[in-house]
């Protein structure tokens, strides 16, 4: 890899998404870190610790055997299963929560684990999918053959467990960074209390902000250990299930188990997925007080007026996030997974976490003292601040997606390709993109999603005022709900669009996971 | 070659579109919901020809959201104008220096106990904060003030929004000067001990109040209001008539200290606090109360004249929230 362009993207890497950070650590003083061991900072945390645990264990228990039944099985309809399961990931999992408080009483922090399982299960259950798509048809086939269906899936969970495994690792990330479901699901019964409301109160305060960015750390520094073990198990290699060549494995047959399982299944894509946007469907059309298609109609005409250059932005800032992640993401993946000395991979795979680690509103105040200058200040009010901000918050992901699929991809072509006198750039462009171009759209499409959601930390800089989410977050206070609706609705399907539209026009399925 | 050079392409393709971007005549922050207050922006610049460039908060940050970016912009301000829907963290500038002196002539006839003696920030068009009511649940003549919540009879079915943040923590900071230390904290404890439900929001109150799931609770009048025009079975009780009265929270205006626009940014505040704007925000559903007599409501809009109102020095009470925040903190975020 020609050097002076990974120092070039390293460089981007610094910009977008370290210097932020770094740009709040100075607040930090001694008195601060002292109070983070305070009786109640510690309850917090080690509450928010067991929500974590508790949740993603949840996630796990139902991602894993969902993720190899649709993937590896005759299940019926898991065609669709599959990709309903991805929609609680498209929306903020507040809209769960509001959905089902207003169906069933579930209040308390039992219901907030399993709430936030709900909204995080398709983690676990796409790595699992994805090791499971991997693994050699052949050995699968002698599985079955020699004890049925449950000895294949016997022999194929090891296989997948170290993959779900990190999909829990990453459930556990959202978990113990989210503070508005257990708010939410707790308003009614004893409060729960969790972390990030410390982090998110410090933040009112008037003067002290250094205690308001050492209150971040605790969080950073859990959410990393959850990281770390998942890149050691992806170093390990764990992730490669079996023969990279062998065929894929044909569905294994369920029999009459088949309908059994299918309900479930089905039951868990309704109340994760399909119920939310049930909920959005009726509340588009008035909700409670009386639904009509006249209604419904009026409030998408209304959304789509008011909020077409709000689209139009978000579309923009997020697709230029994605394009630049994608090309950088390709740079440092691939120099992050080919580099001879391991312990600089090793720090370099740590800095690219940072980012993902913090706190969005510390993120974000970085921004601010960062390119709130009068040399920068017309950088610092255009949508150039928002793309840049996307890519800092999200370019880890895009690093990661493409180290997992250079890791796959055998150094031998490359190398063949420089004794033949291919510089490095050629190498990079000829020889190693072009096999990448399914893990760089599913890199791209992450980002993309993650971006046109992305509110907490853009909310602070001036032009992400102009975005879509901010419009529905604005309008969630004051009761339009058919409104709110309609706009959530329609940023969902923008959201899923490049996604369907990859589907649609490409015969290679996207790689967004290693 | 292409994939090489498109990172820094596509970055210098942004600072270039970013350079020549219009430049706005007004920058505006603006607390208030954007439904309300962009109508009235867009009103000032057709009256006046000038380009005015507003940007809002959501509900779920709490006001933190641009008065966080006012503190941290301070040294390169580019904000001129700040349109607060409370007036805590508008006080708590204002001593920090970061407000500019402004005698808004349209501010003559706003009563003294609105507006700061030094011109730093007016207040206008008010919520009040009330006890919402379901009246398929309670009467709500038999509510009267803040210590029906401490209740035993109506234990578990009332609430208010965790005081950590916006209307609600600066109502119970402000507890302290209006009830005295003690009383004060022995409402808190008692709020604690009467399992008091603590909402994520007082939209999230106003819900449930309305739903059915609360009989009672705290909340502001534009949060009322919201559940009154949607039919819902509620009423607003104005608590405390017959001892400390009802809270009022203004909305402020105010121009910032170093504001890039400030010839502008005076007539955009003449403008927000002309009697026209504080009628138009009494009309719309927010339902603000006019701080001025004489300033025309509909007939859903209590005025401000025709109930007790807490007495509350608001020029120096506003610190008095960050100075609270701590012991809030400790108490209701265990």
């Amino acid at each position: 890899m020609s050097r002076p362009l990974v120092l070039a993207a390293l460089a981007l890497l610094i910009i977008c998404g370290l210097a932020p950070i770094g740009a709040m650590l100075p607040r930090i003083e001694l008195p601060h870190l002292l109070a983070l061991t305070e009786d109640r900072s510690l309850g917090l945390l080690g509450r928010t610790l067991l929500l974590g645990l508790y949740s993603s264990l949840l996630a796990l228990l139902v991602g894993l055997p969902f993720g190899l039944l649709t993937t590896l099985t005759e299940l019926p309809a898991a065609r669709l299963l599959r990709p309903a399961a991805l929609i609680p990931l498209l929306l903020p999992p507040i809209f769960l929560a509001i959905t089902w408080t207003q169906l069933v009483d579930l209040r308390g922090a039992p219901a907030t684990a399993l709430l936030l399982a709900a909204a995080t299960f398709p983690l676990p259950a796409l790595f699992t999918a994805r090791a499971a798509q991997r693994i050699d048809g052949a050995s699968l086939e002698a599985a079955r053959l020699a004890g049925g269906t449950r000895a294949a899936l016997a022999m194929a969970l090891p296989l997948v467990l170290p993959p779900a495994l990190c999909g829990t690792a990453l459930a556990f990330v959202f978990t113990v960074n989210d503070f508005a479901v257990p708010d939410f699901v707790s308003s009614v019964g004893p409060k729960f209390n969790v972390y990030a409301d410390e982090v998110f109160s410090a933040w009112q305060t008037r003067t002290d902000t250094g205690a308001a960015v050492a209150s971040a750390l605790p969080l950073v520094a859990l959410t990393l250990l959850a990281l770390f073990p998942a890149l050691a198990l992806r170093r390990r290699g764990a992730f490669a299930t079996l023969g990279r060549r062998g065929r894929p494995a044909r569905p294994l047959p369920l029999g009459p188990w088949g309908k059994l399982l299918f309900l479930p299944a089905a039951a868990l894509v309704a109340t994760s997925a399909l119920c939310p946007l049930l909920r959005l469907l009726y509340e588009a059309g008035g909700g409670p007080r009386g639904w009509s298609l006249a209604a419904f109609r009026e409030a998408f005409a209304y959304a789509i007026d008011l909020c077409r250059s709000n689209l139009l932005t978000s579309i923009t800032c997020a697709a230029l996030a994605a394009t630049l992640t994608s090309v950088l993401g390709l740079i440092l993946g691939h120099a992050l997974e080919r580099l001879r000395r391991r312990t600089l991979a090793r720090a370099l795979e740590l800095a690219t976490l940072l980012p993902l680690a913090v706190p969005a509103v510390l993120f974000g105040i970085g921004e601010i003292v960062l390119w709130n200058h009068a040399l920068t200040a017309d950088f610092y009010n255009s949508p150039a601040l928002v793309v840049l901000l996307y890519c800092g918050r999200f370019l880890p992901l895009a690093i990661l997606v493409c180290a997992g699929a250079v890791a796959s991809l055998g150094p031998q072509l490359e190398e063949a390709a420089a004794i033949s006198g291919a510089g490095p750039l050629r190498r990079l462009t000829t020889i190693v993109a072009p096999p990448l171009l399914p893990a760089l759209g599913g890199a791209w499409i992450l980002v993309f999603v993650l971006s046109m959601r992305e509110l907490d930390a853009a909310i602070l800089v001036p032009a992400a005022n102009s975005t879509v989410i901010f419009r529905i977050f604005n309008a969630i206070h004051f009761g339009r709900d058919d409104f709110v609706a309609a706009l959530c609705l329609i940023s969902a399907f923008v959201t899923v669009l490049p996604t369907l539209l990859w589907g649609l026009l490409s015969r290679r399925s996207l790689r967004i996971l290693p | 070659m292409s994939s090489t050079k498109s990172p820094p392409l596509t970055l210098l393709l942004c600072l270039a579109l970013a350079a020549c971007a219009p430049k706005p005549d007004v920058v505006i922050y603006c607390a208030l919901d954007q439904v309300h207050a962009e109508p009235i922006i867009r009103r000032f610049e057709a009256q006046t020809g000038l380009k005015v460039q507003a940007e809002f908060d959501v509900e779920a940050h709490k006001t933190v959201g641009l008065v966080r970016r006012i503190r941290e912009e301070s040294g390169s301000t580019r904000c001129d104008v700040f349109w607060n829907n409370e007036f805590a963290h508008t006080v708590a500038m204002a001593e920090d220096g970061l407000l500019a002196s402004y005698d808004s002539p349209a501010a003559a006839d706003i009563p003294p106990l609105f507006r700061d003696e030094q011109h730093r920030w007016t207040g206008f068009a008010a919520r009040a904060r009330i006890l919402i009511v379901n009246t398929d649940l309670a009467d709500p003549t038999t509510i009267h003030g803040m210590d029906d919540l401490l209740d035993a009879a109506w234990r578990g079915r009332v609430g208010m929004a965790r005081p950590l943040t916006g209307t609600t923590l600066t109502h119970m900071a402000l507890l302290f000067p209006v009830l005295g230390e003690e009383r004060a904290r022995a409402y808190l404890s008692g709020i604690i001990d009467a399992g008091v439900n603590l909402t994520s929001g007082n939209a999230t109150l106003m819900r449930l109040v309305r739903e059915g799931e609360l009989a009672f609770g705290w909340t502001d009048t534009d949060d009322f209001n919201v559940a009154r025009e949607a039919g819902y079975p509620v009423a607003a009780v104005y608590p405390d008539q017959e001892t400390v009265g009802t809270l009022l929270i203004p909305n402020t205006v105010c121009i910032l200290e170093r504001a890039p626009h400030p010839e502008a940014a005076r007539r955009l505040v003449d403008f927000i606090l002309s009697p026209e704007i504080e009628a138009t925000l009494a009309a719309a559903r927010s339902a603000q109360i006019p701080v001025r007599a004489s300033v025309s409501r509909p007939p859903h809009v209590r005025s401000a004249a025709d109930m007790r109102v807490m007495e509350v020095d608001y020029a120096a009470l506003g610190t008095e929230v960050d100075h609270r925040l701590a012991e809030l903190r400790e108490r209701f975020l265990r």
